[in-house]
């Protein structure tokens, strides 16, 4: 048992030789990070469920630090011997200070494996019903193509400052694309679903909810115009529209930018950022929703942590390096897509609190502009402040009514500028779970967001 | 086992179950990246990776699987329960192995692709290397906030074996310097630029001007800001030109043409740009970038055109697609891409534009593959008579794919020849921009 792991149990029996060779080098923490993560995905084209894809992911990541800097080193390999080479190299990061010991650890929790329990059938069932719905609905639609898939990975996690936790984080997840043709021109819309839980959790309404929506969204596109660019008002719509909060403040927020100074919201740590009806959380305790930490990647226990409050910039995405440079608790925001990746500060699920407007009031002040309701993907230079986000489908707004449907434009804004000119905030607060994945430094992690009906008075529309 | 082995190991099992076909893979990466900030170490990090994967073929069904937990006593269990579960999809006739006669034979000369020594020299000379051109630029302006240079490498090895008479190896490897800085900007703004370059040996890395060209492509920046809404002639400059061809190669794939998801639906030899639009993959030529006798399916790559005088000359059609499409299967995708040069340097196609937006980044945005309708944000400089004579950041670009290449009116002669895309600095003709 010394030696090996078995092929049942995540457990860790030499943890404490592991993390005592990883601080040889004269580093001041190391961690090791267990993973052993299943996904399964079944596709259906054609009308029939003829693709699958399944991968087993397994390995730990040792990480050392000193200071700021981080040595990394991983293995898909936890025999000993291996995992003692991975500390070995990830320790060069303490580059020959004093060598400390790590604390005495606790009995370090081991983990029996799971039983792979997906039902291939329940997934096809739900496949097939997702087509015939969509089929159903209009006439119109010469192709459908849907996936399923689930993601369920457990984790095992000891540090040096005696600090360990096992956690089981599945992800279900439904993806769907309609291609529709009319008059010889051919559209095509999307619809994605993707929550914390179980894939037999989801329920037959979800996936017929899912159905009707792409097909709403791809009808729509063939009435929908490009609109002409400039300058202009947009009104946000409640929900998906929360990508502005991740692309024009979340990074920014996020701490190892303000740390280096290169964030454009470095050194503005309790100034007023925007008006009084703002407050802006990053939240990891949301149940089901793809952000929800129990544990963050480092150790941290899961909370919500407010960015901004009332207007004024409250605290930083911290992980622990950001952590100790500010003087701060982490705030649970260490995340890394997998044992291959050394944590960083990351979002979970970003939103803005509900505010006190009518989202009709907030609509009718707009002499014109647009009105954006569904999104594809979005961008951050972080610091310069520009962000984007490409608006799939909206309506102009004239004359305070929504009136021509539009589509595929870019709209783009400097983060400070758009915070300090979102002048209403709708009562209508909506989180999106859609299946969001953010990149940043190479990795992708899981992440949601939401907003209220939100006017922002002016960005670049495309 | 060794790498080789365990592909045929993993084979037998697969057949042993039941499979009828079968394709495995087995990757090795082996990589080795520093981070330096403000002449300090940052992060260093090491990583030895192998991976499995296979495709099953069993009754006219094809199920793909990946693991990285390729040891002997568990491989048993996860190809069972792979089988398993391919056993559970429907039939569609359509995915097969590619036909072994298009396999590539074995018979081509080394591509001399693959620095072995990257992962034997001492770390020390990556470090020394970082060092260098973080030195050259920590310190070297007063308005720099925070100065980054990254080295990295890595090494591929790949052992393919497919159980209708393919069995090959390939490698290549990569080593990359890059400098990011950023600057005191203008109205609390902090530009961000940075430079990097890429070589296949270690021995052939540049040990000057990395630095430097990323303090002035950062300095150059400050300033930004959007112009007004409008026509202008677009140049966008090479290291990033290839982002607008991505969505024309992507509507080429066999996937998007039988789901009907692409805007270049019955478009084989069709003019679908200017003659300008010029491309060939040249994937054997050795000691290139992404140079490859052959694609994931085995098939032999060759010398073909994909754009010529803009007419569009291949699809990327796989096997799969091809039975559904009724077409001849292609290789996969383009492996050293080459776009055929002007005889203009990025200075002159400046000074033949008038008045133009020099695209040097694109920031965001996306195209509908379906229509070919696109809107993507943009930085560079508005330039007049030659001269750059505004940074600028906060517009858009937004068109249609189609309409786009058509108005291609000159290619630049400074692709670099050490990427395996070689686009050059591109010009078009009224392109519509939205900024104030």
């Amino acid at each position: 048992m010394e030696n090996e792991i078995t092929q049942s149990v995540l457990c860790l029996p030499y943890a404490d030789k592991v993390l005592d060779e990883a601080l040889s080098w004269g580093g001041d923490y190391a961690e090791i990070f267990v993973e052993n993560t299943t996904v399964h995905s079944l596709e259906l084209q054609d009308q029939r469920v003829s693709q699958t894809q399944q991968s087993l992911i397994y390995g730990a990541g040792i990480r050392v630090l000193k200071d700021s800097c981080t040595g990394y080193a991983y293995t898909m390999d936890l025999s000993m011997p291996a995992m003692m080479n991975a500390a070995r190299f990830a320790a060069t990061a303490g580059n020959g200070g004093e060598r400390l010991s790590a604390a005495a650890l606790p009995q370090v929790p081991a983990m029996p494996l799971l039983e792979d329990n997906v039902s291939i059938e329940l997934m096809k069932k739900r496949l097939l019903l997702l087509d015939e719905t969509v089929r159903n609905l209009d006439g119109r639609i010469i192709k459908v193509k849907a996936a399923v898939a689930t993601r369920d990975q457990q984790v095992l996690f000891v540090n040096s400052q005696g600090c360990s936790f096992t956690d089981y984080r599945p992800r279900a997840s439904v993806f769907l694309r309609v291609v529709m043709e009319q008059d010889g021109q051919t559209q095509m819309g999307f619809a994605t679903l993707s929550l914390q839980k179980d894939f037999h959790q989801f329920s037959e309404t979800d996936f017929t909810d899912l159905a009707k929506t792409a097909v709403d969204r791809t009808a729509f596109l063939f009435d929908a115009v490009q609109p002409e660019g400039g300058e202009m008002p947009v009104v946000m719509a409640p929900g998906a529209s929360g990508i502005l909060m991740h692309e024009a403040i979340g990074h920014a927020f996020e701490a190892d930018f303000n740390r280096v100074g290169t964030s454009i919201f470095a050194g503005k740590m309790g100034q007023r950022v925007c008006r009084p009806e703002v407050t802006i959380v990053d939240d990891g305790t949301q149940a089901e929703d793809v952000g929800c930490l129990r544990w963050d990647d480092e150790g941290i226990p899961g909370q919500r942590t407010v960015l901004v409050d009332k207007g004024v910039l409250n605290s930083y995405m911290h992980d622990r390096i950001s952590a100790r440079h500010y003087g701060v608790e982490p705030t649970g925001n260490g995340r890394r897509e997998s044992f291959r990746h050394a944590p960083q500060p990351r979002m979970r699920s970003t939103y803005m609190m509900a505010g006190e407007s009518n989202p009709e009031d907030i609509i009718r002040s707009v002499k014109k502009g647009i009105y954006a309701q569904v999104f594809t993907n979005g961008q951050v230079q972080i610091g310069a402040g520009d962000f984007t986000f490409y608006m799939k489908q909206g309506y102009l707004i004239e004359d305070g009514h929504l009136t021509q449907p539009i589509r595929d434009i870019n709209v783009i804004g400097n983060g400070p500028r758009a915070l300090a000119d979102i002048s209403m905030v709708g009562n209508d607060l909506l989180i999106d779970h859609s299946a969001s994945m953010c990149g940043k430094g190479g990795q992708s992690v899981p992440v949601s967001q939401g907003l209220p009906t939100v006017l922002v008075d002016k960005l670049v529309v495309g | 086992m060794k790498n080789k082995e365990i592909t045929e190991y993993a084979m037998s099992l697969a057949l042993k179950h039941g499979c009828q076909d079968v394709k495995v893979v087995l990757m090795q990466n082996n990589e080795d990246a520093i981070d330096l900030r403000d002449g300090k170490m940052e992060r260093i990090h090491h990583a030895l990776a192998r991976s499995l994967v296979m495709n099953l073929f069993i009754d006219g069904r094809d199920g793909f699987f990946y693991t990285n937990k390729v040891e002997k006593d568990g491989l048993e269990a996860f190809i069972r329960q792979a089988v398993e579960t391919t056993r559970m999809l429907e039939p569609d006739e359509s995915h097969t192995l590619a036909d072994p006669s298009l396999y590539y034979k074995g018979d081509g000369p080394a591509l001399c692709n693959f620095d072995a020594t990257l992962s034997q020299m001492d770390p020390q000379e990556k470090l020394a290397l970082a060092m260098e051109a973080d030195s050259q630029l920590v310190g070297s302006h007063p308005s720099i906030i925070s100065a980054e240079t990254r080295y990295s490498d890595r090494q591929y090895q790949g052992w393919y074996l497919i159980s209708n008479g393919f069995q090959g190896y390939e490698e290549c490897s990569r080593a990359t310097l890059t400098s990011i800085c950023t600057v005191e900007g203008t109205d609390g703004q902090h530009p961000m630029d940075g430079w990097g370059e890429s070589r296949i040996f270690f021995k052939d890395m540049p040990r000057q001007g990395i630095a430097q060209t990323a303090l002035e492509r950062t300095l150059r920046k400050v300033g930004q800001r959007p112009v007004q809404s409008g026509k202008y002639t677009m140049i966008v400059e090479s290291p990033v030109a290839g982002n607008l061809l991505v969505p024309m190669l992507s509507a080429m794939t066999g996937q998007a043409l039988h789901q009907r998801t692409s805007f270049l639906q019955n478009c084989q030899d069709v003019q679908v740009g200017s003659p300008l639009l010029d491309v060939v993959d040249d994937p054997l030529i050795p000691g290139t970038r992404g140079a490859s006798h052959f694609d994931e399916d085995g098939v032999a790559t060759k010398r073909r055109m994909i754009f010529e005088e803009g007419r569009l000359r291949t699809y990327f059609i796989d096997t799969p697609s091809a039975h559904k499409l009724g077409l001849k299967p292609t290789t996969l995708g383009v492996h050293h891409m080459v776009f055929t040069p002007g005889q203009s340097t990025l200075e002159q196609l400046m000074g033949q534009a008038g008045k133009a937006i020099l695209v040097t980044d694109f920031n965001g945005g996306n195209c509908d593959p379906s229509t070919g309708y696109f809107s993507y944000g943009i930085e560079g400089f508005l330039v007049q008579g030659g001269v750059i004579v505004q940074p600028v950041s906060g517009m858009n670009v937004t068109g249609n794919m189609l309409d786009l290449w058509k108005s291609l009116v000159a290619v630049g002669n400074d692709a670099d020849p050490w990427e395996a895309e070689l686009i050059p600095s591109l010009m078009f003709s009224d392109v519509n921009f939205s900024g104030i």
